[in-house]
């Protein structure tokens, strides 16, 4: 998991949240006021959490504004993950 | 976590307080507590808010259930009065509601108004000049009727500005609709909330048309939006031009089957890395804020 955090944090606060909330993933770091940095805004950025889910070739598979609860990305990652090995051995 | 803290310090010092107040017995509120008391009335009284559970259903009931024969009420008027210019208004007040309520039919009771609404919209006032507000309100609807309405105003009413918003709003309720088709289908809870809302028949119907197309026809409009009415203005701001831009770019590269753009930024640790660097991965991209 990639994280592109939208609090306006500069590098070093977003550090010490991450580190204070102890979040494990990493993320860019998306400056600016608060969800209208350059990344929030080129990505349409409405609401958070958005989430996609990007397959191993780029390409968006799954998309939700807003939670969909935690079953829902697990079923989408299992499905892609299983996809992703079943192709493997042909690289 | 020292906000949880800080919530449990409260509730402790709000504790000793109550004790206190107990043992000083029946001692009168401050003018505060007073104060407290009846904002806390005030609010529940539009919101319902502060009111129990139970309290909060009925309350719910009795606003839907007022709004709903009020609504009749504005279209019994237009009816009445089919010719007078105010018939128009009446029945855009007699469109409240965007879709068929979530709530249980036996809370809230029927909305009888929105049909006939526009039904005599269409009929009677197709050319109408104040049909814009109307056409941004249902852009966020489901049903067919407002597909049809959405589409005649396009094709009939004569004011660019109506013009302008039925077409943002048509290409809109067209992309809104194949979104929450997508919802549907990976979650049967939602399935079958949607059938008991729209009927069962309707959504096979939308199943069974061609993605790609209905796509692409969301796509046309949105440039017909950007080619013939960019300029005008949208009430909260903006141009539809601009509106319609992004919805093409979110249609064009953020959405599924389309690949990711890239991002290149410093991680938290002000290493500069790429999106792209995770290629041959699956990834889970979140945009995230504590807020």
């Amino acid at each position: 998991m990639i994280g592109v955090n939208v609090s306006g944090y500069g590098v070093k606060s977003l550090k010490e949240t991450m580190t204070k909330e102890k979040l494990p993933w990493r993320s860019f770091a998306d400056s600016g006021s608060i969800g209208q940095g350059l990344i929030a805004s080129k990505w349409n950025l409405s609401a958070t959490p958005t989430f996609y889910i990007i397959d191993p070739k780029g390409v968006i598979r799954s998309k939700w504004v807003g939670s969909p609860g935690a079953k829902a990305i697990d079923t989408a990652l299992d499905k892609l993950i299983k996809e992703a090995e079943g192709n493997a051995p042909e690289k | 976590m020292q906000r949880i803290v800080g919530g449990i310090l409260v509730l402790l010092l709000g504790l000793l307080v109550a004790a206190a107040e107990c043992e000083g017995q029946n001692k009168p509120a401050t003018p505060a507590e007073q104060y407290k008391a009846i904002l806390r009335e005030y609010q529940g009284a539009s919101s319902g808010g502060a009111l129990s559970d139970e309290e909060r259903m009925k309350f719910v009931g009795r606003v839907f259930k007022l709004r709903n024969k009020l609504a009749l009420k504005f279209v019994e008027l237009a009816e009445k009065y089919p010719k007078d210019p105010i018939a128009v208004d009446a029945l855009i007040q007699a469109v409240w509601q965007v879709n068929t309520t979530p709530w249980p039919v036996e809370l809230v009771g029927k909305d009888d108004a929105w049909l006939r609404a526009f039904t005599l919209l269409q009929r009677d006032h197709i050319r109408s000049d104040k049909l814009g507000s109307v056409c941004q309100r249902i852009s966020f609807g489901f049903c067919k009727e407002y597909e049809t309405f959405l589409r005649t105003v396009l094709a009939k009413n004569p004011h660019q500005r109506v013009q302008a918003l039925a077409c943002l709003g048509l290409a809109h309720f067209l992309s809104h609709r194949l979104q929450r088709l997508d919802l549907v289908k990976e979650q049967p809870a939602l399935a079958k909330e949607f059938e008991g809302l729209f009927g069962k028949a309707y959504l096979e119907e939308l199943e069974r048309q061609d993605r790609a197309k209905a796509i692409k026809e969301a796509e046309a409009l949105f440039e017909q939006a950007v080619a013939s009415y960019g300029d005008v203005k949208v009430p909260e701001g903006g141009t539809v031009g601009a509106k319609a831009k992004a919805e093409l770019f979110e249609i064009r590269h953020l959405s599924v089957g389309k690949e990711a753009l890239d991002i290149e930024a410093q991680d938290q640790d002000g290493k500069r890395f790429k999106l792209r660097d995770y290629r041959g991965k699956v990834v889970l991209l979140d945009f995230w804020s504590e807020f």
